[in-house]
């Protein structure tokens, strides 16, 4: 049944993503309301599916990267609803929802075809480690959106136009303001930290009980993530210190966000850290 | 009944003959009973701005000297105005009184006041008792198109003067503006106006600096009561711009005062804030490569200007898809009115159709017997239902025929019914066979609203009137 909702939940995430760029590009009050009510309920089915599909394996953690992917999917769309709701900012939602389509569009095709050997999946400790871990992915991804949306928005303002033109203005025109996209970047940064500090303090504890224990760390995937929560590191507190803004802030977050992709993508050649490996 | 249109505006005449019969708020009351009071005028009002003076009439006589009004109510010399004013007659009259109220004949094409203006002249006049059926649709018809033209285009979207580009581009940078510290360097008119959308639109801080202490805090004194205004001595200029987030600068300097070191310091002192500089003074006060600093703004007054063309481009664009969208409105307003105009007719069918229906009623009573009272209802519901039903093929054929504006049509169906287009405005009729006849009517165009979306359920009261 998990997955009948699942589908609901990405047809209704391709219906928001349509209605999401008339309601944004062309501010058309009623696309807006579509767009809301439409993502609201496809967030709805997106947890529904989710809860069941945890409830009928008799596990509390996702197993296999569809069931990962449908999981970060929800915390994307949650995120974005949690942005919209805070800062008004639905511009956002022109790359959030059809992202989150995407994220659930392979999980919605069926199941994956291995289990999880491991007794572990039914820790609570390990589903900590995996939500924390994607809402920090999910916060840096709208961390880095906004500060790239920042850049053009920067730009936008600063290249004046001559008299005579005026086709710049008008593509960008629905780009939320600067100050938004700025509390926006630093919020979901601030936001993501926690998250990520906690998903790597309950992993540790966590490796320290595996056969492999202190060796565990040796692995590539475990140090880059440690790296890349040391990046994270500098780049609050440089933040913070400097009261680091635009360009530099953008391009800080995205060095940030390329080391967590890549320490996710890891998992793929990890030895010790993989997805349902048996 | 013919609409007559006449006035003059910023096309035809220049602003020392328009302040020449401008019309005082005080005044518009009297005029308006005034030009109700000339001969042949049977509904009037008056639209009196700094950019245009209209009289608008719903006349019954060709004698109808609206031209006449202007030059004796101001005394001016016919041949002054005469090259000056415009006349609109029936349709050209409503469409020009539609694009005036959806502000296509602005000077500003798109500025939102017109149609406040036109409105308070329409309740102006109807406080006056000037306005009745006639130009109570028009107007009504005129306000409708008016927010269609609103709502459906962009005309109105973006801004266009001075002012409001500088305030569109402080909120493009600071979201919103409460709470934001504005700082005028300069004690021009420019930069107080600027400021002053600035505080309306929730500033919560005026700086004043100028050379002439004095200046600044008269300046100041202008803002006191909406927020608390402070005069900063020119010598501290640089201290107390770091503070602020907008700067709106308008000295009489020959260099320009604020160059990229001041905004490097500024920033720092900042922690990076952003600020935005507004430059109207010419020479430039703002050395332009201050742009470059990242988390600086610079516009001075020719790229605000251009903002400003770009977007008055943008209107000019957005103003021919509200021109088509005036002509469809006028065209229903039109096919509505005809409507209306053979409502007459159809009463008149109606007020036939019941007499038929009662007669024979009468005529077979003897042989129904006593009838109880459920039974008479029942009969009184077929009968009537029969009569609505085989009336409302002609009704619709009438109606249609008057859309069309299809005189030959109309005739032949009133002839073949045995029934005037002049019918229903004829002797008194009556009440209650007027009564049954309206209220039928009105369902009729009930029915009509639904299937084709117009609205034409006044017709009944029309008639009436």
């Amino acid at each position: 049944m998990y997955l009948l909702w699942l589908r609901v939940a990405a047809i209704l995430y391709a219906a928001a993503s349509v209605a999401v760029f008339p309601a944004v590009l062309y501010g058309l009050v009623r696309w807006r309301k579509t767009c809301v009510h439409l993502g609201g309920m496809a967030l709805f089915f997106h947890f529904v599916s989710a809860v069941e599909m945890l409830v009928q394996a008799h596990r509390w953690m996702p197993v296999g990267v569809r069931e990962v992917e449908s999981l970060l999917g929800l915390a994307v769309a949650g995120l974005f609803f949690l942005v919209w709701w805070i800062y008004d900012a639905i511009s956002l939602g022109i790359f959030a929802l059809p992202a989150t389509f995407f994220l659930v569009f392979v999980p919605a095709l069926g199941p994956d075809r291995y289990t999880f050997p491991s007794a572990g999946v039914r820790s609570s400790w390990l589903v900590a480690h995996i939500a924390a871990l994607l809402l920090a992915y999910a916060a840096l991804c709208f961390s880095l959106l906004a500060s790239v949306l920042y850049l053009i928005q920067e730009r936008r303002i600063k290249s004046k136009p001559k008299v005579g033109e005026d086709t710049w203005w008008a593509p960008f025109e629905w780009l939320p303001p600067l100050d938004t996209l700025e509390r926006i970047a630093h919020a979901t940064l601030e936001f993501g930290f926690p998250c990520m500090t906690v998903g790597l303090v309950i992993g540790s504890v966590l490796a320290q009980e595996t056969p492999l224990g202190a060796a565990y760390f040796l692995d590539p995937k475990i140090i880059a993530a440690f790296v890349s929560w040391a990046v994270y590191v500098v780049l609050l507190l440089v933040r913070r210190s400097a009261g680091l803004r635009g360009r530099k802030a953008a391009y800080l977050s995205g060095a940030v966000f390329v080391v967590v992709v890549s320490v996710w993508a890891a998992n793929l050649f990890s030895h010790v850290h993989r997805y349902g490996a048996q | 009944m013919t609409l007559a249109l006449i006035g003059v505006n910023y096309k035809t005449a220049p602003i020392e003959l328009r302040e020449r019969i401008a019309i005082s708020r005080e005044d518009l009351a009297e005029t308006t009973r005034a030009l109700a009071a000339e001969p042949g005028v049977v509904e009037c009002m008056i639209v009196s701005t700094c950019n245009r003076v209209e009289l608008l009439a719903a006349v019954d006589s060709p004698d109808a000297d609206l031209a006449g009004f202007l030059h004796r109510h101001f005394g001016l010399d016919p041949a002054l105005l005469a090259t000056h004013i415009y006349e609109r007659r029936d349709r050209d009259a409503v469409r020009h009184l539609f694009r005036v109220a959806a502000s296509l004949d602005s000077m500003v094409v798109g500025e939102p006041q017109i149609l406040g203006q036109v409105k308070e002249a329409f309740a102006v006049a109807r406080a006056s008792g000037t306005v009745a059926g006639q130009l109570e649709h028009l107007l009504q018809s005129a306000f409708a198109a008016a927010k269609r033209v609103r709502s459906e285009t962009e005309i109105g979207s973006s801004s266009v003067s001075i002012a409001s580009v500088a305030v569109d581009l402080a909120r493009k940078i600071f979201g919103s503006l409460a709470g934001r510290t504005v700082f005028l360097v300069g004690a021009g008119k420019m930069s107080e106006l600027a400021a002053r959308h600035l505080v309306q639109q929730g500033a919560g801080a005026i700086l004043v600096s100028n050379r002439t202490q004095e200046r600044a805090r008269r300046m100041a004194e202008e803002f006191q009561g909406r927020v608390i205004p402070q005069v900063v001595p020119f010598d501290q200029l640089y201290e107390a711009a770091s503070g602020a987030d907008i700067v709106i600068s308008s000295t009489g300097a020959p260099h320009p005062i604020f160059r990229p070191e001041h905004g490097q310091a500024f920033l720092h002192r900042r922690r990076n804030r952003p600020m935005f500089f507004i430059d109207i003074a010419v020479p430039r006060d703002v050395d332009p490569a201050m742009n470059k600093l990242e988390g600086i703004f610079v516009y001075d007054i020719d790229d605000l200007q251009a903002v400003a063309s770009a977007h008055m481009a943008e209107r000019s664009r957005e103003a021919s898809d509200a021109e088509t969208l005036i002509a469809g409105e006028v065209e229903r307003f039109q096919q509505r009115q005809r409507t209306v105009n053979v409502a007459p007719a159809i009463i008149a069918l109606q007020r036939q159709a019941e007499e038929i229906r009662q007669s024979e009623l009468r005529r077979v009573q003897a042989r129904l017997g006593s009838l109880s009272a459920e039974q008479v209802a029942a009969v009184e519901a077929l009968t009537r239902g029969l009569v609505n039903k085989f009336l409302h093929p002609p009704m619709q054929a009438l109606k249609q025929a008057a859309r069309e504006n299809d005189s030959a049509r109309l005739d032949a169906l009133c002839e073949a019914w045995s029934v005037s287009a002049a019918a229903g405005s004829e002797a008194e009729p009556e009440a209650s066979s007027v009564a049954a006849g309206s209220a039928s009517y009105r369902n009729e165009e009930a029915e009509t609203e639904r299937s084709e979306g117009a609205t034409v359920s006044e017709a009944s009261v029309e008639t009436r009137q």
